[in-house]
């Protein structure tokens, strides 16, 4: 009995792969990858452009029509061409759209379309981590592709004249309010900006802020907001108090970046993706330098990822097949290497941070990675809001936060606590 | 925006009003970095085909509806003048989903194909075939010219003061459409030069030099036209203003 219900199970599996064995066997898939860095001009695009290369000359069955389209255009591009019937096999999408993905755009569960053996093999591969990234509700609906985390990037000229020591950069938001006091006061220069707010900052940073703070955005079932809590309540009101001394500016978005990058600011939290125009607004006028995301007073600093994840949106099996490929490729040890010695993300696989065949040589003379490298550790997946109104959401306990942190009113508490009642009427 | 294109890449946030060291870097990064000249011949077919065509079809609506009386001709007009009103966001889907089911997604017909027909060009023109003399227009017909001789040979050379700073105009606006080119094209080969400015913006950090350098040479080809033009456009404005 128990040898036949083997054989049962076996012949089951066999059948179950046949569709994904036969595509394997098929010859020229085309497939659509819609790619952000593809509409960039410079590093990102020219990386992204080798790697489909390399994939290309690797696997001349597979043709992938790489099509760039700008992060900000991306869900709605992907919504009008399947509309137009011409949607996307593989897009490069942002975490905090997987959930919009995934019931309203079609996304498919790589549970469902991949061999378990071979999906397992590959995120075996990555950090656990930043594996956990792309799932919901225990199933992988993206996998990890270009991210980073929140870093403390410092001028370390400022630090110097304001009589600050920039090889003990500052660990906590007390440390962090002292330093840019401190700045302010000795020098002309601004003493820190943050990427937290902003038109164009996502939620990303707040969701790691949020964390930090020791609260969570939603109930673990996704079904109630929770951002009001006492615990979120207290952080945004030690930033508060940071803002109001001044040492923290509201200057937010491109604006923020290219402050920084001029050298009239002396810290500023960003993701590392910002790191190399900040290199070449430093080059040869001031040293720039990186920390870990400060801790706020009792808790553990808790940093989420900015980027996106590689979500498979093809249900033709020779697609699928074509798709889990070029999602391995992008994610490989040899990928990982160009990602980040190149544009600047993360590496997600411990095998290509350590190995001297891949990045380990570009580590050592790139020290400005190690704080986010010493990050994924403590790294806490972005949470994406449920359903259709998700953005909405989002723009919302953003901008109750901003308020709360820079607005007139000291009632954080009543800020956080009437947009979280609204908010929560945009939930499904 | 000259002045920046002309920076080097650590100068760029610099208070100074002139470089210390120019350089022609930028304008060398942007070209090697995106495919500007094919960029700029792509605009200026799609500026040109969507100006002509929007032009062919003002100047013909405008006749019609200022030269023959018709059943409806002024619910057409305001038909015509209410789709001004219309943001071109509202229609771009449909637009998109047509000309996807024609097969012309990435092609530069499909760029042109929406603006065909300019509202407000009718609406212009209908405006100064009005004020044409209907003497002249009886004239002609007591001559024994067609409509179409009418049009094209009294009325149009007569115009061509309001034809050329409408012409102006549609190029202008054509030149600097973004998002219709923006939704329809899948790689810069077959992008034009908006979205090619677009590509030096990003989350991560605008790069000022080379974008400040592309918006220069984006620029030029308009300038041109316009001092090519001028006198023409000049002359309708100040005819506009007597009248």
């Amino acid at each position: 009995m128990h040898r036949r219900s083997v054989l049962l199970g076996a012949l089951a599996s066999s059948v179950a792969a046949l569709p994904f064995s036969r595509a394997m066997a098929q010859s020229n898939t085309s497939i659509r990858f819609y790619n952000y860095n593809l509409a960039t001009a410079g590093i990102g695009a020219e990386a992204t452009l080798k790697m489909l290369a390399r994939f290309g000359s690797e696997n001349r069955s597979v043709t992938v029509e790489g099509v760039g389209v700008p992060v900000s255009e991306l869900m709605g591009r992907v919504q009008a061409d399947m509309v137009a019937g011409m949607g996307p096999d593989v897009a490069q999408l942002a975490f905090t759209g997987l959930s919009y993905a995934r019931d309203y755009l079609g996304a498919v569960a790589l549970e469902d379309a991949v061999p378990a053996e071979e999906l397992e093999a590959h995120l075996a591969g990555m950090i656990p981590n930043g594996a956990r990234l792309g799932k919901l509700d225990g199933k992988t609906y993206a996998l990890p592709y270009v991210f980073s985390t929140p870093v403390l990037f410092y001028n370390a000229d400022i630090f110097r004249a304001a009589g600050l020591d920039p090889d003990t950069p500052p660990k906590t938001w007390e440390d962090v309010r002292q330093a840019a006091e401190t700045i302010q006061t000795a020098t002309d220069k601004t003493g820190l900006l943050t990427g937290i707010f902003g038109t164009t900052a996502g939620d990303w940073l707040y969701q790691g802020i949020v964390r930090s703070a020791g609260g969570q955005l939603m109930s673990d079932d996704r079904k109630t907001l929770t951002f009001a809590s006492a615990e979120v309540i207290e952080g945004l009101s030690f930033l508060r108090s940071v803002a109001k001394s001044g040492a923290m500016q509201p200057v937010f978005d491109t604006g923020a970046i290219e402050a920084m990058a001029s050298g009239s600011v002396g810290m500023y939290l960003q993701t590392s993706a910002v790191q190399n125009s900040l290199l070449r607004g430093s080059a040869g006028k001031w040293e720039l330098r990186s920390a870990s995301m400060p801790a706020f007073p009792g808790h553990d600093p808790m940093p989420s990822n900015s980027g996106s994840g590689l979500v498979m949106m093809t249900r033709d099996p020779a697609k699928q097949r074509a798709a889990w490929e070029l999602m391995k490729f992008l994610t490989s040890d040899w990928a990982y290497t160009v990602i980040t010695s190149e544009i600047g993300y993360l590496p997600l696989r411990p095998n290509a941070i350590e190995s001297e065949e891949f990045l380990a040589p570009w580590i050592r003379e790139n020290p400005l990675i190690l704080p986010n490298l010493d990050q994924l550790t403590r790294l806490e997946p972005t949470v994406p809001y449920p359903g259709p109104n998700y953005a909405q959401i989002m723009q919302m306990v953003n901008g109750a936060a901003e308020l709360a942190v820079f607005g007139p009113s000291d009632d954080v508490a009543g800020i956080l606590t009437e947009a979280q009642r609204q908010a929560q009427s945009l939930m499904p | 925006m000259f002045v920046t294109a002309l920076r080097p890449e650590n100068e760029i946030y610099s208070y100074l009003p002139i470089p210390t060291a120019p350089s022609l870097e930028n304008f060398a990064i942007a070209l090697q970095q995106i495919p500007a000249v094919r960029m700029l011949i792509n605009t200026f077919a799609f500026a040109l085909g969507s100006t002509m065509a929007s032009l062919l079809t003002a100047v013909l609506a405008a006749y019609a509806l200022t030269r023959w009386r018709f059943f409806g001709a002024k619910l057409a007009y305001a038909i015509i003048a209410l789709t001004w009103l219309v943001p071109f966001q509202v229609v771009m889907i449909p637009n998109y989903v047509l000309v996807s089911r024609l097969g012309l997604i990435d092609t530069i017909t499909a760029l042109v194909l929406p603006n065909m027909m300019s509202a407000f060009a009718v609406m212009m023109l209908v405006q100064s075939m009005r004020s044409f003399p209907a003497e002249v227009v009886e004239a002609a017909r007591m001559d024994g010219a067609s409509d179409w001789r009418i049009l094209w040979r009294v009325i149009v050379p007569n115009l061509r003061a309001p034809l050329a700073a409408l012409a102006i105009l549609l190029f202008v606006s054509a030149w600097n459409e973004y998002f219709w080119p923006l939704l329809l094209t899948r790689s810069p080969e077959t992008s034009v030069i908006q979205s090619g400015i677009q590509m030096f913006i990003s989350d991560q950090g605008n790069r000022w030099g080379p974008l400040m350098a592309v918006s220069s040479i984006a620029c030029l080809p308009v300038l041109a036209i316009y001092i090519v033009l001028q006198r023409q456009v000049i002359d309708s404005f100040v005819q506009a203003g007597l009248r």
